[in-house]
């Protein structure tokens, strides 16, 4: 199989192509409209091979062209400098159209990383000028945007301080109906951030004893309680007003319980640096808490406020992703129109679920909503899960 | 670096056979398998090699439809959720390269990315499990052919859905689909594998979602070389299915319509609840009747072995015919329906316990055949007649066009975007 397809390749070959596996064509690349033109081969020979038609081009726009021809394991490629990400293309598969990347580069040694091919790398010489230095380089973008979610961060801690005194206000009054409804519109806030739960360990605790750690003290449910710790925070408010239907001291001894949390978790967060990777992680953890404790209906177990959490966990992966979505637009800008188009779908849906008579703005989650809708809610996040779970891989990578 | 280097080696336990010990009997002392009312050596395609590998790539129809029925299957369907051509072409690219990669019993891509903040492409369960006679069939829904993605002029000359039928019992939860696939292998966690992983792509392209699954553990059929297996009812299922290559090309490869659609066929798939409880409580002279067979030989009940061609006029000293006029052998019959035929490729499925106690299983029937009017022709019958409908009942139905084979370098169906 390997000769015939040899033959067929040096048949139907890209100029100057060399059909033997990785070796270019040393001289630099043709010109076009001033732009150096680069094509990249993806065959099935020697178990997956990458050949670039040459392997040096003068300093300036290169462009270049990926065909997969017959490589069934190989399914993108990049262009690195330093293990760097400089540009790439995915969804590479044997019979597709042609596609291909622009970038402006300067003199120096490149690698194309073919991941699956039998040689993974390949080097690409530029010649001639070095690059100037890069003003706004997709890392400072990234480091701009932790930046702006640092702040996102504090503001809906903010208002999650002013939502629980209102609710601590209500449940001090004995006021049973206003606490429940209070209750549904405190809960959006927490869910927004809560995948930023690794940092919210109060100074002095381990991380490991959950009598220090905010997100136990703040949201833990009663399926995963600590003994030793105890029940604190939303979830036991909740059991208070929904199952119970009664506030009794032991709620106000909860309610001023979660206050002080609340305000601790805002000193916490004031503290936070965030690299461009943590709110990549951080989305796609948030997308896996809708998955894990929202559809099936677990997270809000006595009220069954969850589509509030689930929009609050949605929101929060959002606003995450926005704040990387200048620099990811440059790196891979399908994978930002794509999640961003997931993100519509599962907008447009929740949109479905609104009802702004009820308190927190959703209707709630009954266990018949879930046996019917479930199914449709589930797959729309998985639709988002598997395209957001590559961010932080490129935005860790992304070029200096 | 996850390429798999020993996939060629065969795995220590790697010639397994239903009937071992009379395997070793037989290949050790003539004389005594001789001695054996049985056959001592099983027919080639009975012999388990979990190193087997089936080609992806061809000149005629996928893998899967003639290939001898592996011993497991997973089955999904997908709704697509792209609205573009380009959508559906990229997935069904993705799709068959990944399917080439998968038979072979490679990864689809790195397991263990070096990159700590990577996430893996390929699952990897079923890293050093082998091909084990993988393959993986892919069928296009009616939703492929309209107007949505401009390919209403390319629509399989019989394709359309299936029309409801006596019995139907549909569940919206067991039918429909825009594309299906179809795993089969002989370690179900390969075939699980292969289905999870292909299912991840179409989320990761946001192309198409999940929407029903059925995991058969048991072939239900044979193919040439195989001995005919048994369903859940205890009953050798498949005796007189298309085996033959005039066959074949007769009732089951597409001669006309589009050219693309030659070597291509209609996949007709029915999920059948069987009503285990109530059979095995049922005395076997009705268990026989019902099927118009023997339960241990599968002989017609007209005759003595498995393949003696049923005598449906024959009646007994009562003056009745010996196979009932309600037994499913004869409703089903060649004979009986204008010479028609159908390549039967079902598997058993089980699904645990069902919400009021019982055994929940059956029969996840998958037919192949040129004209999907052939299957209703058939089923429409047997819907309205069949002994058996007391005991089981169709819930789920779908139907697909099942393109043929690609070359190296396409992908399946690609000859549909022309």
């Amino acid at each position: 199989m390997t000769r015939s397809l040899t033959v067929l390749l040096a048949g139907t070959a890209l100029v100057g192509l060399v059909a033997t596996a990785n070796a270019a064509n040393n001289s630099a690349a043709p010109l076009k409209n001033g732009v150096s033109q680069v094509g990249i081969t993806l065959t099935g020979d020697n178990g997956g091979s990458c050949v670039l038609s040459h392997s040096a081009a003068k300093a300036g726009p290169v462009t270049f062209s990926v065909t997969n021809k017959t490589a069934t394991g190989i399914t993108e490629i990049e262009l690195q400098s330093d293990n760097r990400i400089l540009g790439e293309k995915e969804n590479l598969a044997p019979g597709l159209p042609t596609v291909s990347f622009t970038l402006t580069l300067g003199g120096g040694k490149y690698q194309i990383y073919c991941p699956g091919a039998r040689q993974e790398t390949v080097e690409f010489t530029v010649t001639g000028e070095a690059a100037a230095a890069p003003s706004g380089s997709t890392a400072d973008i990234f480091a701009t945007g932790t930046k702006g979610y640092a702040k996102y961060v504090n503001g809906v801690v903010d208002d999650m301080m002013t939502a629980v005194d209102r609710l601590k206000t209500d449940i001090d009054a004995g006021n049973l109906p206003q606490a429940q409804a209070d209750y549904a519109r405190a809960r959006p806030f927490y869910e927004r951030i809560e995948s930023s739960v690794d940092g919210f360990v109060m100074p002095g605790f381990k991380a490991t004893d959950n009598a220090g750690n905010l997100d136990y003290l703040i949201d833990m449910r009663a399926s995963n309680l600590d003994q030793k710790v105890g029940w604190h925070g939303f979830h036991a408010i909740e059991r208070d007003l929904f199952q119970n239907k009664q506030i009794t001291d032991e709620t106000k001894k909860l309610a001023a319980e979660l206050q002080k949390n609340v305000k601790l978790l805002d000193q916490v967060t004031r503290s936070l640096n965030y690299k461009p990777e943590d709110l990549a992680n951080g989305a796609a953890e948030l997308l896996e808490e809708v998955q894990r404790t929202k559809i099936n209906g677990e997270e809000e177990s006595y009220s069954h406020y969850d589509l509030i959490d689930f929009a609050g966990n949605v929101e929060g992966a959002q606003q995450a992703f926005a704040f990387l979505e200048p620099g990811i637009k440059k790196i891979d800008p399908d994978l930002a129109k794509q999640i961003n188009d997931r993100f519509a779908v599962v907008l447009k849906l929740l949109d479905g679920y609104r009802d702004s008579k009820a308190p927190g703005g959703f209707k709630v989650y009954t266990a018949e909503m879930k046996t019917s809708d479930g199914a449709k809610l589930g797959r729309s996040i998985q639709a988002l899960q598997e395209p957001m779970s590559k961010v932080a891989e490129k935005v860790a990578t992304a070029s200096k | 670096m996850t390429r798999r280097t020993d996939t060629r080696r065969p795995h220590p336990a790697a010639q397994l056979s239903r009937r071992g010990l009379l395997v070793g009997a037989g290949l050790g002392t003539a004389g005594l398998a001789a001695a054996h009312a049985t056959p001592a050596i099983p027919n080639d395609q009975d012999v388990v090699d979990l190193t087997r590998r089936y080609p992806f790539y061809g000149k005629a129809e996928q893998a899967g439809i003639r290939t001898p029925p592996q011993r497991y299957v997973f089955f999904m369907t997908f709704d697509l959720t792209t609205n573009e051509r380009s959508g559906l072409q990229l997935l069904l690219a993705r799709w068959s390269a990944s399917i080439a990669q998968l038979m072979k019993g490679e990864t689809i891509g790195q397991v263990e990315p070096q990159r700590a903040n990577g996430v893996g492409f390929d699952t990897g369960e079923a890293l050093n499990l082998g091909a084990a006679s993988l393959t993986v069939t892919v069928g296009l829904g009616p939703k492929v052919f309209t107007t949505a993605y401009g390919l209403a002029a390319q629509t399989p000359l019989l394709f359309r859905e299936l029309n409801t039928l006596p019995s139907d019992a549909l569940k919206p939860a067991f039918t429909g689909g825009d594309l299906s696939l179809q795993a089969c292998a002989d370690d179900p966690q390969v075939a699980y594998h292969a289905i999870r992983d292909l299912a991840r792509i179409a989320k990761d392209t946001g192309t198409a979602s999940t929407r029903w699954a059925v995991m058969g553990f048991g072939r239900a059929s044979a193919g040439k070389g195989q001995s005919t297996p048994r369903n859940l009812l205890g009953f050798k299922d498949g005796t007189r299915n298309i085996k033959d290559d005039a066959d074949f090309d007769r009732f089951v490869w597409v001669k006309d319509g589009p050219s693309w659609t030659r070597h291509g066929t209609y996949q007709v798939v029915r999920k059948i609840k069987m009503d285990i409880e109530n059979w095995d409580t049922d005395r076997v002279s009705d268990q026989n009747n019902v099927f118009g067979r023997h339960k241990v030989s599968g002989a017609p009940l007209t005759g003595k072995n498995e393949f003696d061609t049923p005598k449906f006029a024959q009646a007994g000293e009562d003056g009745k015919p010996v196979i009932p006029d309600h037994a499913h052998v004869r409703l089903a019959a060649h004979e009986n329906n204008d010479g028609l035929k159908i390549l039967r490729r079902s598997y058993n499925y089980t699904e645990g316990i069902n919400e009021v106690g019982l055994l929940d299983a059956g029969l996840l029937f998958i037919a192949y055949q040129n004209d999907p009017a052939h299957f209703e022709t058939l089923q429409a019958k047997l819907g309205s007649s069949d002994a058996l409908n007391e005991y089981i009942s169709h819930i789920g139905s779908a139907v697909f066009f099942a393109p043929p084979a690609p070359h190296v370098g396409s992908y399946i169906g690609e000859g549909l975007f022309v």
